[in-house]
């Protein structure tokens, strides 16, 4: 009998004197690729980076990787979270940095950074290409760092590992921020990988998965259950907690004014235009979904209604009724809108505490700066209890699993109980339990006659309020139309490569 | 043009020089209304001009740029910093003639030339802004008695005035009114609104002089902020190298390690410093830094002297007419430094260790700081304004030659930093040569703690946190950093 490839025996793991782990037991076989799902923070991730050693194990990992086929030795670990550096080797960003043109020397270009990596591993130059054509990731060789989306990063992360060819290969979440047609295609890239002789572990939620995944697993109460197939979680569970009672206090009225009206909207870095001609008016309490695939231009249209951009000022455009840089401050216009992006969460001060995260919503600023007086405090307390984050209130954010981190975000997107929400992939990082409990919780702020921008890659997680949609491809408006929901659904899935 | 200061009687001196008030949240209530509507042209679009204007902008306010000819026509990166942001660039003509408020952003060696050529074109009665007061004071630039003369001077590089704005924040700020420039008694309204549009009115105000802002900011960038940590950075390493500690090693340590150290500075000031140290350390620390203020102590009083007597500039501004050979000659001497020619070693150097085999510099960090407040006061400056030159700014300054050593950290200061800052170093360096001789590696490579088993006598604790703690460097600083308790913090390397 050959010897298992990973053999994990009992391995532990606490957080904060909570026992996450409990002598946990893993083996993987020659030919097996794991699919490990499960609830967000049950210590997915941390076992991956034990077997990729990037963290002490308490416990025994024994490693046999196939020593005949000729892959790269060693395992290889694509985080779930993803940090640069700038030329200077700092990472002190801020999350409008990629819409400011002085920027973009102060990092790498995406075709150093590559050529750095082969490099350092001696790798063949033409076997990259291929899998930059597949992943659509051609067109950003040149760009720097800075400037790409969290999607552009996750890919650039997954070209590297696949160009490396480990001999194990573990996916942290790697779907988050792709779009369908790379979803896709990385699948059949992770196959083709499976052929060459790696082995995968994959750990996700969702239902798409390279078709040589063979073996199931979740983590309950500490220990490894394996399964003939993905488990869903069927019994999703309505809220059976009510919202804090201040969010009631605020109703919007849809007078059907425009809160966004755009004329011929452009935006361009030199030569490369990335908004054409947008024409587009979000209407009072109206429910949108903004979808496109990665790069499309989704994030440069949300950042000039956010007022992150810089380019807001050569274009012809209104926001609450004014036009753009007639003499107003971003502070006034953030102060009505409520966002959450990857972005926002990706370069959020790491040193603030959920709580403090939570109440900086009230001032829109990344951390907290001030003292947030009486009323403002019972308020966040109410609503870290609603989220369920009352053991978490002083943690840190870079002590938490991400999608704590998350839920401790959107916390503070909805805290203030704005008139725009604009929520650029809320979900990413949430399980399926969370996931439909925040689309519950929108479709409750939403009867406050809030006005709703949404992002989602995956069509089965909008909420149910959504009743319109923009579609961007290449910079330019695609399609604009109203939707019922069930329709749209299989339509879009067939037709547009969302 | 003379010497603004020297013209002066000694009350009026120590008037302007005793300017500082550190303002309440309550005196910004009025946001940027005193410019609103106005037109703001900022001459010069670089690290300040950029970031400021990028921020005025953004908090309502019309901002145009003006620039060189040879900057437009050139389309050099200053023009294409204006443009490529959507700002409207213009020439002297265009757009000075038009402008309600002049913000002069250029360097302050070109000011003269500057001014002398945008002040005939401003409109009667319109204002004119500096970051920095060198001009006005040390050059003694007289501006139209029409015109209004304001300072706002963020006290942090461009770069973050502008992350810090757009995380919601601010950098800590001076402003101040030209006493002989406001005919219409609203430089300070304009000031205060020009405050809250770059974001500094949410980190700490101080209301300064003109006066008290250039003496004090001579002071602090050729002593401690520049001088001394390029003084003890190549000290410490050619020590490292002669005792036989490996250069790469040695090299990390030194660019690293004054970062780190003063990180602790930056959060809790001296006290939190030195408590990085054990007890022995911190004692040995303590003694060898009360050493170095007795060796130093002249030194820093003529630095300030000449400042306060404007011999500094003079010498200076001399040569600058002889086409900056001193500096040049100096600037070349640092870039072949050992230091400088040592690559940092690719080892792991943790985060205490740069405390416990760092020693010296704690110990420089410690007396230079202490020194440059307690000479600065002595003079007639404020505590207040003492503090941001000195403490403020160390860990500013560190974390550039993390970033770049010693030969860029020279590039990216000011011209008069980068001067003084090797006058200091070519004078502090043989004064320092015999305390050096004593110094061993238990003070600077290897842990002070090793081969010790960390007694102390009570007593001498004591006291020894007792002088820390209650100077008053301390006292004010632990106020001032209530008002900007959320700075961001610095990584470790
Ligand atoms: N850097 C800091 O940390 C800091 C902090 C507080 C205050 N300040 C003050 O802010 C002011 C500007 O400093 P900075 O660091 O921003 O300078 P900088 O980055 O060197 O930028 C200077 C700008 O002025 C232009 N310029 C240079 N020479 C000129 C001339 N003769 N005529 C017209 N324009 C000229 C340059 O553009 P072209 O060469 O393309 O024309 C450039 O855009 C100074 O008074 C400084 O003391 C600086």
């Amino acid at each position: 009998m050959k010897k298992p490839v990973v053999h994990i025996t009992n391995f532990n793991l606490k957080f904060k004197d909570k026992s996450v782990l409990k002598d946990l037991c893993w083996t993987i076989n020659s030919g097996e690729n794991w699919l490990l799902s499960g609830e967000s923070g049950n210590g997915k991730t941390s076992l991956a980076k034990a077997i990729a050693n990037l963290i002490p194990s308490y416990g025994t990992i024994e490693l046999n990787l196939n020593p005949l086929n000729n892959l790269v030795d060693g395992v290889h670990y694509v985080a779930n979270w993803y940090q640069f550096k700038d030329l200077e080797g700092q990472a002190n960003f801020y999350y409008q940095q990629r819409y400011h043109k002085q920027a973009a020397t102060t990092t790498n270009s995406v075709s150093s950074e590559l050529k750095h990596f082969g490099q350092q591993n001696s790798l063949e130059q033409d076997t990259l290409n291929p899998i930059v054509e597949a992943l659509g990731f051609k067109s950003l060789l040149s760009a720097t760092l800075i400037e790409l989306s969290s999607g552009e990063h996750k890919k650039l992360q997954l070209i590297k590992a696949l160009w490396l060819k480990p001999k194990l290969l573990i996916l942290d979440l790697p779907y988050n921020g792709l779009d369908a047609a790379s979803r896709k295609n990385l699948n059949l890239l992770l196959d083709q990988l499976v052929e060459d002789g790696a082995q995968l572990i994959l750990i996700s939620n969702e239902a798409e998965m390279p078709s040589s995944i063979n073996r199931f697993a979740r983590i309950e109460d500490g220990k490894l259950v394996a399964s003939a197939a993905m488990q869903y979680v069927n019994n999703l569970t309505k809220i059976e907690k009510p919202l804090p009672a201040f969010f009631q206090e605020k109703q919007w009225s849809s007078t059907k004014s425009h809160l966004v009206k755009m004329i011929d909207v452009n935006v361009s870095y030199g030569n490369k235009k990335v908004l054409k001609n947008i024409n587009w008016e979000v209407k009072a309490g109206e429910k949108w979904a903004l979808q496109g695939p990665n790069g499309s231009g989704k994030s440069t249209l949300l950042s000039l209604i956010c007022a992150d951009h810089p380019q807001a000022f050569a274009n012809n455009f209104y926001l609450f009724g004014n036009l753009r840089g007639s003499g107003e401050s971003i502070w006034e216009i953030k102060e009505r809108i409520g966002l959450i992006s990857p972005e926002l969460h990706w370069y959020f001060d790491p040193t603030a505490t959920v709580w403090q995260s939570i109440v900086s919503g009230f001032y829109d600023s990344s951390g907290l700066f001030c003292d947030p007086g009486y009323t403002k405090r019972v308020q966040a307390d109410e609503l870290i209890h609603f989220f369920g984050l009352d053991d978490y209130k002083n943690t840190l954010m870079n002590q938490l699993p991400l999608g704590k981190q998350r839920l401790a975000l959107l916390g503070r997107t909805i805290i203030k109980n704005p008139e725009l929400l604009i929520l650029d992939e809320p979900c990413q990082g949430l399980d399926q339990q969370q996931t439909f409990h925040f689309n519950k919780l929108i479709d409750e702020l939403s009867k406050n006659g809030t006005t709703l921008i949404y992002v989602g890659h995956f069509e089965s997680q909008l909420p149910d309020c959504i009743e319109k949609r923009i579609v961007l491809e290449n910079g330019e408006v695609q399609v604009i139309e109203n939707i019922s929901n069930k329709n749209y659904v299989t339509r879009s899935e067939q037709s547009l490569c969302i | 043009m003379a010497n603004y200061f020297n013209t002066l009687s000694l009350r009026e001196k120590l008037n302007q020089l005793g300017v500082c008030d550190f303002m309440d949240s309550a005196e910004f209530l009025d946001g940027v209304n005193a410019l609103k509507g106005k037109k703001l042209v900022i001459v010069g679009c670089g690290a300040q001009g950029l970031n400021q204007g990028l921020n005025l902008r953004d908090s309502g306010l019309d901002v145009s740029y003006t620039l060189r000819k040879e900057a437009i026509e050139g389309k050099r990166d200053s023009w294409k910093n204006a443009t490529e942001n959507n700002f409207k660039v213009g020439t002297y003509e265009e757009l000075i003639p038009t402008a309600d408020v002049v913000i002069n952003l250029t360097p302050d060696k070109q000011h003269t030339a500057v001014v002398n050529a945008i002040m005939p074109l401003m409109k009667e009665g319109a204002t004119l802004s500096y970051s920095h007061g060198f001009n006005i004071v040390e050059e003694g630039t007289q501006i139209r008695k029409d015109l209004t003369v304001i300072m706002v001077a963020p006290k942090c590089p461009g770069s973050e005035v502008r992350a810090e704005y757009v995380r919601g924040f601010g950098v800590p700020t001076l402003i101040a009114v030209h006493p002989e420039n406001d005919p219409q008694g609203k430089g300070l309204a304009q000031a205060k609104a020009y405050c809250v549009g770059t974001g500094g009115h949410k980190a700490g105000v101080l209301k300064s002089s003109f006066v008290a802002e250039v003496k004090s900011d001579l002071m602090g960038e050729q002593t401690i902020l520049c001088g001394l940590l390029q003084t003890g950075s190549i000290l410490s390493f050619d020590k490292m190298v002669e005792k036989g500690i490996d250069k790469g090693y040695a090299s990390k340590l030194v660019q690293y390690g004054v970062e780190v150290i003063t990180e602790a500075l930056k959060q809790g000031g001296i006290t939190a410093m030195m408590d990085r140290l054990s007890n022995p350390a911190k004692i040995k620390a303590f003694e060898i830094s009360e050493e170095l203020k007795d060796i130093m102590r002249p030194l820093f009083q003529k630095h300030q002297d000449d400042i306060m007597s404007g011999e500094f500039s003079r010498i200076m501004m001399e040569d600058w007419a002889n086409g900056d050979k001193n500096l040049l000659a100096w600037r070349a001497e640092t870039g072949e430094t050992a230091f400088e020619k040592t690559p940092a070693g690719d080892v792991k150097i943790g985060e205490q260790e740069y405390f416990d085999n760092y020693t010296l510099m704690v110990a420089f960090v410690r007396a230079g700081v202490e020194l440059a407040f307690e000479t600065m006061v002595q003079a007639g400056i404020k505590p207040e304004s003492a503090y941001y030159e000195s403490l403020h700014e160390t860990p500013l300054i560190a974390n550039t030659i993390a970033r770049k050593k010693l030969f860029e950290m020279n590039r990216v200061i000011s011209d008069t930093a980068e001067y003084g800052c090797y006058l200091f170093d070519q004078a502090c360096k043989p004064l320092l040569a015999d305390f050096m001789k004593k110094v061993d590696t238990d003070l600077v490579g290897k842990n002070f703690n090793e081969g010790k088993d960390g007694a102390v006598d009570n007593k001498t604790l004591i006291a020894v946190n007792h002088a820390i703690r209650n100077h008053e460097v301390e006292i004010i600083g632990a106020e001032l950093r209530k008002a900007m308790t959320a700075m961001k913090t610095i990584k470790t390397a």
